[in-house]
């Protein structure tokens, strides 16, 4: 794969070949230097960016509490490791498919008219109402949906954020 | 040379749109913590905090940066601390029964919360990566 430090050490060797004079010769060796910073620089904030990315992925998969993405057809896009405990379901199974297939017969219905209108845009605030979940083993229980409109990973589309926690 | 120079050029305009998507990306996770109803405090095995969002420093009485680098523990009432710390390495230390919530209470200057932590472990392939705790103040 070519790195700028080999394109860096061609523009050199065809500087010594090339006849510059001694000024303009110079002044290319120093901009290549400031290239050399500012390109290193560049690839530190990429690294401490990678770093931070990964610190805030672990937390969305280790929350306590369960959290799914759903993107704006419906779709479980992510679900962390509290969701699969909660759905009784590995990640395999979940992704792909709608949350609505977690939702009882009898509130299914009801939780996509809810659903529905949530985006794009989406409200900032939470909005919040309880619905029977159905995991995808034994019985159904009734459950917290705490959903916020958030933009997507990486496309940057809306989404949605879903709380879930088992009614008290 | 040209050729060279539009290499570079290349070059660094991909690292660049490298850079601005992970910022991107690094803003929602941030936003997601931080925005969050939920209080969240994250510390390492040990119980240091690492990071504590917005509804956490509304618990904790404290401020961020005052949290980063404390021990937990340390923010317990005294009389709750050894069974927060024996709680605290159960969970580390994956004993059978340990449980993931309790009560307890955290103090701040002239003020006492009766708090419910929910603590998860956070795995790594090899270690335990650290804790994300959800804190509950209770009436």
């Amino acid at each position: 794969m070519t790195t700028v430090g080999a394109v860096r050490e061609l523009m050199v060797k065809r500087l010594e070949a090339d006849s510059l004079d001694g000024d303009s010769r110079r002044e290319m060796e120093v901009a290549l230097e400031e290239l050399d910073v500012m390109w290193d620089e560049l690839q530190g904030q990429a690294a401490l960016l990678v770093r931070e990315n990964e610190r805030y992925a672990e937390f969305f998969q280790y929350a306590p509490d369960a959290y799914l993405i759903t993107d704006a057809g419906g779709n479980i896009r992510e679900a962390n490791e509290a969701a699969l405990e909660l759905l009784k379901t590995r990640r395999e199974e979940v992704v792909g498919r709608p949350l609505a297939e977690y939702i009882a017969a009898d509130d299914r219905v009801s939780f996509l008219a809810r659903s529905v209108g949530l985006m794009p845009g989406g409200a900032a605030q939470p909005l919040a109402w309880q619905a029977q979940l159905q995991p995808r083993e034994g019985t159904a229980l009734a459950a917290q949906f705490s959903v916020r409109a958030i933009p997507l990973k990486k496309s940057g589309v809306g989404g949605l954020c879903w709380l879930v926690r088992p009614a008290t | 040379m040209t050729v060279e120079l539009e290499e570079l050029k290349a070059l660094w305009l991909d690292l660049r749109a490298h850079v601005d998507q992970l910022a991107s990306e690094r803003q929602q996770y941030y936003d997601f913590f931080e925005q969050a109803s939920e209080a969240y405090v994250v510390t390492d095995e040990h119980g240091t905090i690492t990071d504590a969002n917005g509804a956490a420093v509304d618990i904790l009485q404290r401020r961020k940066r005052h949290l980063r680098g404390k021990p937990l523990t340390a923010l317990v009432a005294l009389e709750r601390r050894t069974e927060f710390r024996q709680r605290l390495r159960a969970l580390r230390e994956r004993t059978p029964g340990a449980e993931r919530a309790w009560r307890t209470i955290f103090v701040a200057p002239e003020l006492r919360t009766e708090v419910q932590v929910n603590a998860r472990l956070i795995e790594r392939p090899d270690s335990v990566g650290g804790v994300c705790w959800r804190l509950e103040a209770l009436a």
